[in-house]
């Protein structure tokens, strides 16, 4: 037998096994690089906190609605009183507006009211002349001396002195209403606080232009310390809402952050669900129905006004 | 006996080659070619496996995870609502086009997962941060990104590297391990919100609703419980396999049903299984009829018919078992580069090298059968008149 033969003999007996054990490794890499089996995320999801529930996306208020801080009329802002976060309470001034053009006209109101009191003066010392020299007349006993026209005349004189008193009397209360309109009017243009809170946004600073319809208000006041949760429910589970269930809440970018929810009410207008990626052309296919939560707002860690929650409503299922 | 078997097997080299050459063929054909088969439809339902969530939850009608009809946005906290689902997120699924800083356009998959959660994400990072992906403009791309994307071989993509998709920068802060896609592009990982920012604006964008059923609930009750609750289809996602609520044989079954690859694969399966008959049987016979005048003298000298057959079926098997590992071994070289590169396409479920030694040992025995037919027509006087 050739060394041929022997080689083609004992190489494929050889040959055989190894195939078989080779493909066994293949099986092996092959397990190996195999995807691992569908699991839980790497941050696990917010645990259902009841056993039966309706989930809602939500966002999160000031207590009582954001209230979002508008102008008298339109004009430049001149000094900005508040800061962001800073608390205020009703009545406190928020920012004033530019209110030179009536200063000016209050100066010269003012001016007109020293010239108005110095006609009251003169029409008194007016008054005094025409009085005394009617006086020293009729003091005249002899009826010849003095010939009635005169006297008359005198008298004619002290009456139209005295109207001319009342009417200089009337030009100063006249310029004093002008005075205290323009100081309501000054008045005006500073903007206070409509009730106690917490300024959340501050979008005007001090020589910005306010303007009466703008695209974003001017300040948001609102009341931090409770918090409320508007949670949009498809109107597909709508039914299943009732008022007074409870709700929890998560914080959207981290579930382990979750308060539970007091129920306030049901909006009872079911509205067109906000879109998400804002495009124009984006068209709405469905609606929500808004349901109102309240929440105390927690110390640790801090949550702010218009962060996104996951809510649970606890809600039977049918 | 069975060393006079042997032997004789053995004596005639050319024959023996011819036989074990033509088995070795008809194992790597058959062994080969539906591995690759399997892959390929492995790929098809690749999205499934990069994405690990137990629950897929889609629009009533989709049958398979590349063909997606979307969804709308609320539909996550309705799949949500439903008490046999423990967690639900978004998930988007669509194929873009990126650019390259050289200019040049490559198609890629891109999948959205939601940001808190990184429900979704990829299983095996290579290098970088799962968490970075929160970072604005940020994704992870897979492997075989970094060949794709790459502006040649000396200067890979790397982790801090950027890119455009639609118009937009994206970063590239992590690479992972994923299963290659059918469509060819490579996985990129993005935040649900972000993907909707590079994907051209539609009306609804939600590809899919991944879930996982509640403690002590098999994924198949919580899926048919969604279906139920949503009317929206709930699948689950554990591998192909005999269940049509699972999504990857759903998805596979699609292409089967709808696609020519099947016919071509099983063709080719079909061929080798005829090449190998032919080969052996024609070997085998004249094989047979070479030795003819030895098992005739060992049929004179009294071996009875039963134990001539027996020795016939050891070489015939012998032959068979020879040439199946050597078709392994040749199988097994191919799928190795084919494992490493992951290209073409190569998943070996055990029933394919036990089916084909099943099949290649009924090849053997058809082989032998003939054989045997010949020699009980032989008379051992034959012998002494030649």
């Amino acid at each position: 037998m050739g060394i041929f033969s022997k080689l083609i003999r004992y190489g494929t007996i050889v040959a055989a096994p190894a195939g078989v054990v080779a493909i066994l490794g293949i099986a092996r890499l092959q397990a190996e690089r195999q995807m691992p089996p569908a699991g839980d995320p790497p941050l696990p999801p917010a645990a259902k906190p009841y056993v039966q529930s309706v989930s809602a996306t939500g966002i999160l208020e000031a207590l009582s609605e954001n209230v979002s801080i508008g102008v008298p009329q339109a004009g430049l802002v001149t000094e900005v009183k508040v800061k962001v976060n800073e608390s205020v309470k009703i009545g406190d001034v928020l920012f004033r507006l530019d209110d030179r053009d009536l200063r000016a006209q209050e100066v010269s109101a003012k001016a007109r009211l020293e010239v108005a009191r110095a006609n009251i003066a003169v029409s008194e010392a007016q008054l005094g002349k025409t009085k005394s020299q009617l006086a020293r007349l009729s003091a005249v006993s002899d009826p010849r001396a003095v010939s009635v026209e005169d006297l008359e005349n005198r008298r004619q004189d002290v009456a139209v002195v005295t109207a001319q008193l009342d009417s200089a009397r009337a030009g100063v209360s006249a310029v004093e209403g002008e005075l205290k309109s323009l100081t309501l009017l000054i008045d005006r243009l500073t903007v206070r606080a409509p009730r106690d809170g917490t300024v959340i946004q501050v979008n005007i600073r001090g020589g910005e232009y306010a303007a009466t319809a703008p695209k974003e208000p001017a300040m948001i006041i609102g009341e931090t310390d409770r918090l409320q949760v508007r949670a949009d429910v498809d109107e597909q589970n709508a039914t299943r809402i009732r008022p007074g269930q409870r709700g929890r809440a998560s914080l959207k970018g981290d579930p382990s952050v979750n308060f539970p929810l007091d129920f306030v009410r049901v909006e009872p207008y079911v509205i067109p669900k906000a879109s998400l990626t804002g495009a124009g052309t984006e068209r709405v296919d469905t609606r929500v129905l808004q349901v109102i939560f309240s929440l105390d707002r927690p110390e640790n860690p801090p949550v702010y006004v218009g962060q996104q929650v996951d809510v649970f409503i606890e809600a039977p299922e049918h | 006996m069975f060393g006079l078997a042997l032997k004789m097997l053995f004596g005639d080299t050319a024959k023996y080659l011819m036989l074990v050459a033509g088995l070795f063929f008809a194992t790597f054909l058959i062994v080969q070619q539906a591995s690759v088969f399997c892959g390929l439809m492995m790929w098809t339902s690749s999205t499934l496996k990069n994405v690990g969530a137990p629950i897929f939850v889609v629009e009533e009608r989709v049958e398979q995870i590349n063909e997606i009809n979307p969804l709308r946005d609320t539909d996550v906290s309705r799949v949500r609502s439903v008490t046999a689902v423990r967690w639900a997120m978004p998930l988007y699924s669509g194929i873009q086009r990126v650019r390259l800083e050289s200019g040049s356009f490559k198609t890629v998959q891109l999948l959205g997962i939601d940001a808190a959660s990184l429900a979704g994400a990829p299983a095996r990072m290579v290098e970088g941060n799962l968490e970075d992906l929160r970072l604005p403009n940020t994704v992870i791309i897979d492997e075989l990104a970094v060949t794709r994307l790459s502006e040649d071989r000396n200067h890979p993509i790397q982790v801090g590297d950027r890119f455009e998709i639609n118009d937009i920068e994206a970063r590239v802060v992590g690479i992972c391990k994923a299963m290659r896609s059918f469509t060819g592009g490579p996985y990129l990982w993005t935040t649900y919100e972000r993907a909707l920012q590079y994907t051209p604006p539609q009306r609804k964008m939600l590809s899919a609703v991944i879930a996982a059923p509640i403690d002590g609930m098999t994924a198949d009750d919580a899926a048919a419980e969604i279906t139920r609750k949503t009317g929206l289809r709930a699948y689950v996602n554990r591998g192909f396999g005999d269940n049509p609520g699972d999504f990857n044989t759903s998805t596979i079954w699609w292409y089967v049903r709808n696609t020519g690859i099947p016919i071509s694969f099983g063709t080719t399966v079909v061929i080798g299984f005829i090449v190998g008959v032919a080969i052996a049987c024609q070997t085998f016979y004249a094989f047979v009829l070479d030795n003819l005048t030895y098992l005739g003298a060992l049929k004179a000298m009294g071996m009875s018919n039963a134990r001539l057959s027996l020795m016939l079926v050891i070489q015939s098997a012998t032959v068979g078992m020879i040439g199946f590992g050597i078709g392994l071994l040749a199988t097994a070289g191919f799928a190795y580069a084919a494992i490493e590169h992951q290209q073409p396409p190569f998943v070996m479920p055990w029933q394919i090298p036990v089916v084909a030694f099943v099949v290649i040992q009924v090849i053997c025995m058809m082989a032998a059968l003939m054989g045997i037919f010949r020699l009980s027509l032989y008379e051992p006087a034959m012998v002494f008149r030649a």
